[in-house]
């Protein structure tokens, strides 16, 4: 190993010197590149961080905290900044939360890694000694975690509040906390525990009222009315839903044609010929006692005209169209039923049954919820409510993250403390472990260790409170033992984490490392941009 | 009378001395370019497309690097091409293979300089290539006879190749991965059978070997998940209805209920058509093209698993892999023949629902799933794979086996550097030169890891004129050391590929003394 620094200095008098200034360089505008994204992000950190405002292309203003949402807007160029934008995409796929987290590991152990470099030390040293590294902080990560029951409701609830302090919507944490838990939980079916597919949860938004009138439907929401142009039914109990693929309207071939009229007469016979096959569609819908249609939408043809509804009525048959194609498969699941594609197929087997499905105002607009579904499959629809839209999307957002949260937990069943505490732990451990490691790694790993500290840093400093002080009396707490000990930043002061019941998932902290070190290996073995088709 | 002009107005012609002179330049800027990512301590490159959406790829694969290349130096292209062909013939050794014609030239250049004849160093060249290919097979190894031993190669090549990629860290579960996935073929060199799936999401240590074939696609509304012994039809064909396909046809009617009657018929001739399907006793439909809802609603009355919108790629592959046919008409059900498999179930990988075919016909395939942390994890991973594969399956085919690390390179300029002293003539320069071009590449990877080379590759020459010596460069400690030891191997049919298509090549931009450069094609949007 001592020959690579010894090899520097020399190989800086040949030829060659000239080359591999122009890779340093790239190297370091790689570096600086993606912590100017990292610095970016940095303020949005803990529950004490600021929202950024981003105004995109088209004029529309979002307020967000959460990572991944902002750097997705940004629209970066360079491709290393770009490469930390991807990493935050793969946190938010992987665990959901500590999206800022993970883009903030990597800023700091990029510094790091620009002063390793300085020093001579080859980057494939540096990149391997990080993977080391960031192996051994999982190993720790895993010793420090407490393992946690899926019925202990509590700490789930704990863990997702730990997520939504850092939002916007945090005054609503007490509220969006347990439902968020209830909707994981009501989803994780019973043969399969460690799966939780989030696409089971709908969550629909709907504009007024406030966060607070947010819940959770034990059922289907649709974000529109029904169809009551003709005076149908608005309020169906003991409903029959038939959800259906075709339409109820006049007759279309997919062959191009053309009704040929030559007189009066035969204009009206047309008329009437119409009104006969939508009626006669609708009677052998009726004969299966069905009053409840949800039609999906079309773009060859009208879901349903004037007259068809006029009919629906007439039967006291409840219509809701223009349902979306990507939805029936969740509709049809938690309605358990089948979808039905032509009228000849319109059997009693194939209809989903509801105790109640009516249209509700929420302040000036309107939605349709079916509750008391029958044998009702393993889904849940959340209905976000919010003063302006602004509020909502970011309410969604949150949301999303407590729920990834909870999937997390549900998948991997390990709590760890939150505030900070796991790093500095982290760091002190790794700080320890370094120094009976030779040579360049030691070196290396000791910088990692040094890295992780940004977490509480930047915690502290959001939090407006003096960083160094905080940092100072983290480390010497841990060295105490304290190992739970963090950052308390409602009181602004140190405290045993775990009694404050700030904890977070054990796949969210190691999943930020790992990936985190995985990003940085890669733009440190970068030594050249070009430019390609 | 001079003649005023025989190239049309664009075109231009550059002889004699101007035009070698570009050629080296060319070849060699080329060679400069990709020589950094060369040895298990290359570094990658990030590739900036300036295309449509700026993507960005990162990667450390010579053939991918020199492909997406804009280029327009003619001495370019031809190194280019013979990496993309080193591709093609045997998957590993893209950047080896430029990086010695490049040297080759560099040589060249610098004898063409001190007055030797092109032709004299094309056939110095020759003799030397000869020379070395021969030295080398006087040192292959070959386990063929012993199983267990040979598998032992498998394993150091896959990790030598891997070592260079971003697969490095996990080499030893990589390596894994390919040589048992190239177990499975037998064999044959058909690599379509093992099939690379890329997930975002986890690590690059969850990626696993499936044996088996999974298709990312989903299964139909209402339809069962789960299937033993499945009866597998694949096709391609239109399932929402089939069109006249002249153009202008239409239909005159004179009611609506005509209309009807038309919609009824086109409805019913669906019918036919799916029943023509079930007919042939399947329980699984997989199509290429959309399904639409009134078909897979009778899939799905019928109890039949329908796959719709599986992409030519994925019937492609599942007709293999299942044994049967890719059919379009479902007139004559006898003489269709049927995929089977024992067993089709959804699973899921990450976040996605994906379905499972297990128990193929075809025993040979399998499904690698690679996890990673980002696309660009999971692209590099995959190119890194599937070199890893390609040599591999080279290896089973010609099982001899040589030392990797600088190692071969040491042993042919040894050989050549005898034949050079034996030669006489001015061909004798040329073999020379041959032999320090070879020296070039131990020389390459030494200086990427940050050793100093100079010293590393005189200690090498050194051991290397000891009898029987197993000396390269072992990177990771920064010296010389054994390579039989440390189980760095290389495949010989990849080095044999490199020395033969890099001589090659030189020889090639060599003979030319004259460019020409035709006239631009006039585009009035020329992109």
């Amino acid at each position: 190993m001592a020959a690579v620094t010894a090899a520097q200095p020399r190989a800086s008098k040949t030829e060659s010197y000239v080359d591999n200034k122009r890779k340093e360089d790239i190297r370091q505008a790689n570096i600086i590149a993606a912590r100017s994204v990292a610095d970016a992000v940095r303020t949005s950190l803990g529950p004490k961080g600021m929202d950024k405002m981003i105004s995109t292309a088209n004029g529309e203003v979002i307020i967000t905290n959460d990572g991944a949402t902002i750097l997705n807007k940004m629209e970066v160029l360079q491709p290393a900044a770009k490469m930390l934008v991807e990493l935050s995409k793969s946190q938010d796929a992987a665990a959901g939360d500590g999206t800022t987290t993970v883009v903030v590991i990597a800023g700091a152990i990029l510094k790091q890694c620009l002063s390793l470099l300085s020093h001579g030390i080859h980057p494939t040293v540096i990149s391997d000694s990080l993977h080391k590294a960031s192996t051994k902080a999982v190993d720790v990560l895993t010793a420090m975690a407490v393992p946690l029951e899926l019925s202990d409701r509590e700490s789930l609830i704990k863990s997702a509040s730990t997520s939504l302090n850092s939002k916007v919507v945090s005054q609503y944490s007490t509220l969006l906390a347990p439902l968020a838990v209830d909707s994981v939980l009501s989803v994780v079916d019973p043969e399969k525990p460690d799966m939780v597919d989030l696409r089971d949860i709908k969550i629909v938004k709907r504009l007024g009222g406030t966060v607070d009138d947010t819940q959770l439907v034990k059922g289907l929401v649709f974000d529109k009315k029904a169809s009551h142009a003709a005076g149908g039914p608005t309020r169906m109990e003991n409903a029959k839903i038939a959800v259906i693929q075709f339409q109820i309207s006049p007759p279309k071939t997919d062959i191009e044609q053309s009704i040929v009229v030559s007189d009066y007469t035969q204009m009206d016979r047309i008329l009437k010929e119409e009104r006969n096959y939508i009626l006669g569609m609708i009677k052998k819908i009726k004969a299966t006692g069905c009053n409840v249609l949800l039609i999906q939408k079309s773009i060859l043809r009208d879901a349903v005209t004037d007259l068809s509804l006029h009919y629906l009525a007439k039967a006291k048959i409840m219509v809701i169209k223009d349902v979306e194609r990507d939805d029936i498969e969740f509709i049809t699941k938690t309605l358990n039923c089948l979808p039905i594609a032509n009228i000849e197929h319109f059997r009693v087997e194939k209809l989903g049954h509801a105790d109640l499905v009516e249209e509700v105002s929420l302040g000036d607009a309107k939605i349709v919820k079916v509750t008391g579904i029958k044998d009702m499959g393993r889904t849940t629809t959340v209905l976000v409510r919010g003063s302006n839209q602004l509020v909502i999307d970011e309410a969604e957002r949150s949301l999303h993250d407590a729920l990834c949260v909870v999937r997390c937990l549900v998948s991997k069943r390990f709590l760890i403390a939150g505030g900070g505490a796991p790093e500095i732990e982290l760091s002190r451990q790794l700080g320890a472990w370094s120094k009976v490691l030779h040579g360049m790694e030691g070196y290396c790993v000791r910088s990692f260790a040094e890295a992780l500290e940004v977490i509480p840093y930047t915690l502290a400093e959001n939090a407006g409170l003096n960083p160094i002080a905080i940092v100072t009396e983290l480390r010497n707490r841990h060295a105490q033992g304290e190992i739970n000990a963090g950052i308390n930043v409602r009181k602004g002061q140190i405290t045993n984490i775990l009694e404050e019941n700030v904890v977070q998932p054990l796949l969210v902290s190691t999943s930020a490392i790992t990936l985190a070190t995985e990003c940085v290996r890669m733009i440190l073995k970068i030594d050249d941009i070009v430019n390609v088709r | 009378m001079a003649i005023e002009r025989i190239l049309k107005d664009d075109a231009s012609e550059e002889k004699g001395e101007r035009a070698r002179m570009a050629s080296f330049v060319g070849a060699i800027a080329i060679t400069d370019l990709v020589k950094t990512t060369l040895g298990p301590k290359g570094m990658d490159k990030i590739l900036q497309s300036t295309g449509r959406g700026q993507a960005v790829t990162v990667t450390n694969d010579g053939a991918t690097i020199l492909k997406s290349l804009h280029i327009d130096n003619p001495a370019a292209k031809v190194l280019i091409d013979i990496s993309k062909v080193q591709d093609d013939e045997v998957g590993d050794g893209t950047t080896s293979v430029v990086v010695l014609a490049g040297e080759l030239l560099r040589e060249a250049e610098k004898l063409v300089a001190a007055k030797i004849h092109p032709m004299t160093i094309i056939s110095g060249y020759r003799m030397a290539a000869e020379c070395a290919r021969n030295a080398l097979l006087q040192r292959v190894v070959d386990n063929k006879e012993n199983a267990e031993k040979f598998k032992l190669d498998l394993m150091k090549i896959a990790m030598t190749t891997l070592s260079s990629k971003i697969l490095s860290q996990d080499k030893v579960h990589f390596a894994q991965l390919a040589v048992d996935a190239v177990m499975r073929l037998k064999g044959s060199t058909n690599l379509e059978a093992i099939q690379i799936i890329k997930k975002p999401g986890g690590s690059l240590k969850d990626s696993f070997l499936d044996e088996g074939f999974i298709l990312d696609k989903k299964i139909g509304l209402g339809q069962p998940k789960r299937i033993e012994n499945a009866k597998i039809l694949v096709a391609n064909t239109a399932m929402d209805t089939d069109k006249v396909k002249i153009y202008g046809a239409r239909v005159r009617v004179d009611s609506m209920s005509k209309v009807a009657e038309i919609e009824g018929a086109e409805k019913e001739k669906m019918r036919e058509k799916v029943q023509k399907i079930i007919a042939h006793g399947i329980n699984c439909f997989v199509n290429r093209q959309l399904i639409y809802n009134f078909p897979e609603e009778l899939f799905a009355d019928a109890g039949i698993l329908a796959i719709e919108h599986a992409d030519f790629d994925g019937i492609e592959r599942l007709a293999l892999v299942t044994g049967g046919e890719i059919a379009s008409t479902f007139d004559n059900p006898e003489s269709v023949k049927l995929g089977h498999c024992k067993l089709i179930e959804e699973i899921m990988i990450g976040e996605d629902k994906l379905i499972h075919f297990s128990g193929v016909e075809m025993g040979q395939a399998c499904t690698i799933v690679l996890r990673g942390a980002s696309h660009h994890v999971l692209d590099e991973a995959e190119r890194s794979l599937h070199d890893a594969l390609c040599v591999l399956s080279q290896t089973v085919n010609d099982t001899r086996v040589v030392l990797g690390g600088g190692w071969p390179e040491m042993v042919m300029a040894k050989a050549v550097d005898e034949l050079a002293r034996q030669t006489p003539g001015k061909k004798s320069h040329a073999i020379e030169a041959f032999s320090r071009a070879l020296v070039a590449i131990p020389t390459i990877i030494a200086d990427n890891a940050g050793l100093d080379s100079a010293d590393l590759v005189a200690q090498l020459r050194a051991e290397h004129h000891k009898e029987g010596c197993n000396a390269g460069i072992d990177v990771i400690s920064g010296s010389v050391g054994d390579m039989a030891e440390l189980g760095i191997s290389e495949s010989f049919k990849v080095k044999q590929a490199v020395l033969l298509s890099a001589t090659e090549a030189a020889e090639m931009i060599l003979r030319v003394d004259e460019i020409i450069t035709c006239a631009p094609r006039k585009r009035e949007d020329r992109m």
